[in-house]
C-alpha cells in the first residue's frame, strides 16, 4: 500500500541520516532547504566516469504500485538505450542492502530504491552516489534526486472533490466519516487537509473522526460497524482506499450503502478503481502515478550518465480518480512515455525542484524532504 | 356607482365580523403558539440536560484518563483521588445519560455499546493502576503501548459525540420551531393588524363615501329644485304672457266680429230702411237682429277676462234691450221684462242662446201684442240636476195651431239652436199667452 510505504521510508529517513555521517565522502544537505524550481536550461556537468549503462531498481516488495514504478523504470532504460536490472527484496532490508552493495560492485549507472528501512539502507546508498552514480529513492533520503508525496495536497485532493460533491449532489449538507490513520503521525497532513476542505462546506459535519483499529479492510469494516451504531446514516466516507474499501462493506452489509454516497479513498488501489467503475457509493480514490514517476527517474538516470542537471527532488502529484477520468489515467499509466513528453500533461502529475548533476553531486538530499515544509 | 344606506349597513356589518374574527384568530394564535412554547420549554430541556450528562461523561472519563496516565508517567499517588473521583462522576453521569436518552433501537444499541467501553475503559486504567501499584512497570508498558485504552476513549468520544449532536440538533430543532412559531405569530399578528386596519379603513371608506353622496345628492337637489323654481317661474312668466297675447288677441277678434257683425246688421238696416215690401222688411229686420244678438256676444267677449265663456246675465240683459230697443224703434208697443239669475256659459252655447231668446222675444213682440200693449218676460234661472231654463212669456193671443206665423224661419233657428246644445224647446199655452221654454245643461263641460 502506498500510504504505508511513504511512512515508513519516512520514518526511517532521520536514522539514515545519523549513520550515513560517519562514512567518507560528502555527507550532503543534512539540513532543510528550501528548493526553488527545476530549470531544465542549467548548463551541462561531466558524465560520471567508468560506470555502466545499467538502471536498477532496489523494490521493497510486489506491491502494484511498486509494479507500475519498476515499470516505468524499464519503459524509460529502454527508450534511452540502458540495461534494466530489477532486484525484490521481498520486505527484507538486509536482502536489500545486499542487493545495492551487489549493484555498487557491479559500477551501475542509475539506482532507484524503495528502502524496506531506509534507516539500514541509507549508508550504501550514499556509497552509490559517491560513485558518482544517479541515485533516486522513493521518498527516504540520501538521494540525489528524491521522490515526495505531498501528504496535504493529497488529502487536499480527496476533500475537495468530497466537498464538491457535497455542495453540488448533497446540497450541501452531509455527515462525514473519516477514518484516520493515528498510528502512523506521518500522514496527519493528509487529514488535516481533509478537515480544512470540509470547513468550507458548512453543512458538511463530521460525525466521526476515528483512526480504525488495523489499518486494512477488516479495520475498516469493523470501525465503520461501530460507527453505524452510533451514526446510522452516514452520506461520506474518507480515508485510505484499504479502509475505505471495508467501510464500504460494512454498509452493504447494514444495507446503508447508497449511489448517492461519496466515498474516497488515497491510494488508487485496483479496487477502490473497480469500485469507482462500478458506479456506485465509491466515487474517488486519489491515486500517485507510479509508471509515471518511474519514467521520470527513468529519465532523470539517463541524463545523469550524459552529465545533464537534473531534479533534486519531484513530487508525484496526487490525482484523483473518478468514473469520468479513470479511463484517462489508465492510458497515462500505460504509456508514461507519451506523458513525460508532453510537458503539460507531464505537470499534472510531476513537479520538479531543484538542479543537480554530478560535478555538483555532493549537493545531494540526506534529509527527509517535502514540499509542504515551510 | 352611488351607495345605498342598505349597503352601508350590511357592509359595517360585515367589516365587523371579518374584525371580530381577526381579533380572534390573533387571541387563538397566540394561545396555541404559548402553548406550543411551553411544551418546546421542556423538551429543551430535557436534550439540554442530555448533553450536560454526556458532556460530562466525557470529561470525567478524559479527567479520570488523565489522572491515571500521571499516576503511571510518575507513580505520585496524588493523581489516584482525582482519578477516583472522576470514574465516580463517569459512571454518576452514565447512569444520568441512560434515564435522559430517549427510547429507541438506536439509542438501545449506543447504550449497551458505551456501557460496554466505559466498563472496559475503568477495568483497563483499574488493572494499569493496580500493576503500577504492584511496582509491575514492564506489564503497565505493554498495557500501555496496546493503544486500547486509546481505542477505548476514541470509540466512548464517537458514542458520546453522537448523543451529543443527537441533543443538539433537538436543540437545533426545537429552536428553530420556537422561532418558526414566533415568525408566525408575528406574521398572524401583522396580517391581523392589517386586517383589522382594512376593515376600519373600508368601513370609514365606505361611511365617508356614503355622507360625500348624499351630501352630493342633498346638493344636487338643491340645485336642481332651484333650476325648477327658475323654470317654473320662466314658464309661468311665459305662459302668462302668452295668455296675455292670446286674450288680446281673442279680444281683438273678438271685437274685429262684433264690428264686423254690427256692421253687417247696419247694412242689413240700411237696407231694410230701404225695402218698401213689408215682408221683406220684417225679414231684414229678424236678420239684423239676430246678427245683432251673435255681435253682442262678441262685445262681451273682447270686454270681458274670460273668451271662453259668457256671463248670461250681462250678455242676455244686452240681447234683450237691444231687442226691445229695435221692437219699439218698429212700433211695437209691448214691455219687456226680465229675471236673469248669474250664470255662465260656453260662448258657443252663449250665441245660440242670444239667437234663440231673440227669436222669441221678437216673435212675443210681434205675433203676442200685434196691435195692442203688453208685456214680455223673460226669466233665466238654474234648476235642479245641472239643469238651466230660459223661459220666454207673454199674455198675448196666445200660439195658435196650424202654421207657423211668418217665414217660420224663426222656429227652424230656434230648433236647430236648440238641438246644437242639447236643449230641449217646448212651447206650453199659460192663460190667454204662451211660455216657450228651453231646458238645457248649465254645465261649463261639453
Amino acid at each position: 500500500m502506498t500510504g504505508w510505504f511513504f511512512i515508513l521510508a519516512g520514518l526511517a529517513a532521520l536514522q539514515g541520516v545519523e549513520r550515513a555521517a560517519a562514512q567518507e565522502g560528502p555527507a550532503g544537505l543534512t539540513k532543510p532547504v528550501i528548493l526553488p524550481q527545476f530549470e531544465p536550461a542549467k548548463p551541462r556537468c561531466n558524465a560520471p566516469p567508468d560506470l555502466g549503462k545499467i538502471l536498477a531498481f532496489a523494490q521493497d516488495n510486489d506491491r502494484k504500485f511498486m509494479q507500475g514504478v519498476a515499470s516505468g523504470l524499464q519503459l524509460a532504460a529502454k527508450d534511452r538505450g540502458m540495461e534494466f536490472r530489477l532486484a525484490r527484496a521481498s520486505n527484507d532490508p538486509a536482502r536489500m542492502i545486499e542487493q545495492i552493495k551487489g549493484f555498487l560492485t557491479e559500477k551501475v549507472g542509475a539506482l532507484v530504491a524503495a528502502p524496506v528501512d531506509a534507516a539500514s539502507v541509507a549508508p550504501f546508498l550514499q556509497q552509490v552516489i559517491w560513485s558518482g552514480a544517479y541515485v533516486g529513492t522513493v521518498v527516504p533520503p540520501p538521494a540525489v534526486t528524491v521522490l515526495n508525496a505531498p501528504q496535504y495536497l493529497t488529502g487536499k485532493v480527496l476533500g475537495d472533490e468530497a466537498a464538491a460533491y457535497i455542495k453540488s449532489r448533497l446540497n450541501g449538507k452531509a455527515k462525514v466519516v473519516l477514518l484516520t490513520h493515528d498510528s502512523l503521525q506521518f500522514l496527519a497532513p493528509r487529514f488535516t487537509a481533509m478537515r480544512d476542505s470540509l470547513k468550507s462546506t458548512p453543512g458538511a459535519i463530521i460525525v466521526a473522526d476515528i483512526s480504525p483499529l488495523t489499518v486494512d479492510e477488516a479495520g475498516g469494516a469493523e470501525m465503520m460497524r461501530t460507527i453505524l451504531v452510533a451514526n446510522p446514516d452516514v452520506d461520506v466516507v474518507l480515508g485510505a482506499d484499504t479502509v475505505v474499501l471495508g467501510a464500504l462493506a460494512a454498509l452493504r452489509e447494514a444495507d446503508k450503502a447508497r449511489a448517492t454516497q461519496f466515498l474516497g479513498g488515497i491510494d488508487g488501489e485496483p479496487a477502490a478503481v473497480d469500485e469507482i467503475k462500478r458506479g456506485g457509493p465509491y466515487k474517488a480514490s486519489v491515486s500517485l502515478a507510479s509508471p509515471i514517476f518511474g519514467y521520470a527517474m527513468g529519465q532523470h538516470a539517463a541524463d545523469w550518465l550524459e552529465g545533464k542537471s537534473i531534479p533534486q527532488a519531484m513530487d508525484i502529484l496526487p490525482k484523483a480518480l473518478k468514473i469520468e477520468n479513470v479511463a484517462q489515467y489508465e492510458a497515462d499509466t500505460a504509456d508514461p512515455a507519451s506523458v513525460y513528453q508532453d510537458g503539460a500533461r507531464r505537470e499534472e502529475y510531476l513537479r520538479m525542484y531543484g538542479n543537480i548533476c554530478y560535478d555538483t553531486r555532493e549537493q545531494y538530499l540526506n534529509f527527509p524532504w517535502s514540499s509542504e515544509r515551510r | 356607482m352611488p351607495i345605498s344606506s342598505r349597503f352601508v349597513i350590511s357592509s359595517g356589518i360585515i367589516l365587523l365580523a371579518i374584525g371580530f374574527l381577526t381579533l380572534l384568530g390573533i387571541v387563538g394564535s397566540t394561545a396555541w403558539l404559548s402553548e406550543k412554547s411551553s411544551s418546546y420549554f421542556d423538551e429543551s430541556n430535557r436534550s439540554r440536560s442530555l448533553r450536560a450528562a454526556a458532556v460530562e461523561l466525557r470529561s470525567a472519563l478524559q479527567s479520570a484518563e488523565s489522572s491515571q496516565r500521571g499516576y503511571l508517567v510518575g507513580g505520585n499517588e496524588i493523581y489516584l483521588a482525582p482519578y477516583d473521583a472522576a470514574k465516580a462522576q463517569a459512571l454518576a453521569q452514565f447512569d444520568r445519560l441512560k434515564q435522559l436518552l430517549p427510547a429507541s433501537s438506536q439509542n438501545l444499541s449506543m447504550i449497551n455499546r458505551l456501557s460496554k467501553i466505559i466498563s472496559e475503559k475503568i477495568s483497563e486504567m483499574d488493572r494499569t493502576i493496580s500493576l503500577k501499584l504492584d511496582l509491575q512497570d514492564s506489564q503497565v508498558g505493554a498495557v500501555f503501548r496496546s493503544n486500547r485504552g486509546k481505542a477505548l476513549m476514541d470509540e466512548a468520544n464517537l458514542f458520546l459525540s453522537s448523543i451529543i449532536r443527537q441533543a443538539e440538533d433537538q436543540l437545533e430543532t426545537l429552536l428553530n420551531d420556537q422561532r418558526q412559531n414566533a415568525t408566525l405569530l408575528r406574521l398572524a399578528t401583522i396580517i391581523g393588524g392589517l386586517v383589522i386596519v382594512l376593515v376600519v379603513g373600508g368601513a370609514t371608506l365606505t361611511a365617508f363615501r356614503y355622507a360625500r353622496e348624499v351630501s352630493h345628492a342633498r346638493n344636487e337637489l338643491n340645485v336642481l329644485n332651484l333650476s325648477l323654481e327658475d323654470r317654473v317661474t320662466k314658464r309661468t312668466a311665459q305662459l302668462a304672457e302668452a295668455r296675455d297675447r292670446a286674450e288680446l288677441l281673442v279680444a281683438e277678434v273678438n271685437h274685429r266680429v262684433a264690428n264686423s257683425l254690427s256692421l253687417v246688421a247696419s247694412l242689413v238696416r240700411l237696407q231694410s230702411n230701404l225695402i218698401t215690401d213689408r215682408a221683406s222688411k220684417e225679414a231684414l229686420e229678424e236678420t239684423e237682429a239676430r246678427i245683432l244678438a251673435v255681435a253682442s256676444v262678441h262685445k262681451r267677449l273682447y270686454s270681458g277676462g274670460d273668451a271662453r265663456f259668457v256671463d248670461l246675465q250681462e250678455y242676455l240683459s244686452s240681447v234683450l234691450d237691444n231687442v226691445e230697443a229695435s221692437m219699439r224703434g218698429q212700433g211695437h208697443v209691448a214691455s219687456l221684462r226680465y229675471e236673469l239669475e248669474p250664470l255662465k256659459l260656453k260662448t258657443d252655447s252663449s250665441i245660440n242662446l242670444g239667437v234663440i231668446v231673440t227669436e222669441w222675444v221678437t216673435n212675443a213682440f210681434k205675433y203676442a201684442y200685434p196691435d195692442k200693449p203688453g208685456e214680455v218676460r223673460v226669466r233665466l234661472r238654474r234648476l235642479s240636476d245641472g239643469i238651466a231654463e230660459l223661459a220666454v212669456e207673454d199674455d198675448g193671443i196666445g200660439r195658435a195651431e196650424g202654421p207657423a206665423k211668418g217665414t217660420g224661419l224663426g222656429s227652424r233657428i230656434v230648433s236647430a239652436m236648440a238641438r246644437s246644445i242639447g236643449g230641449n224647446v217646448e212651447y206650453v199655452a199659460a192663460g190667454k199667452g204662451t211660455v216657450a221654454r228651453l231646458a238645457f245643461s248649465a254645465s261649463l263641460e261639453g
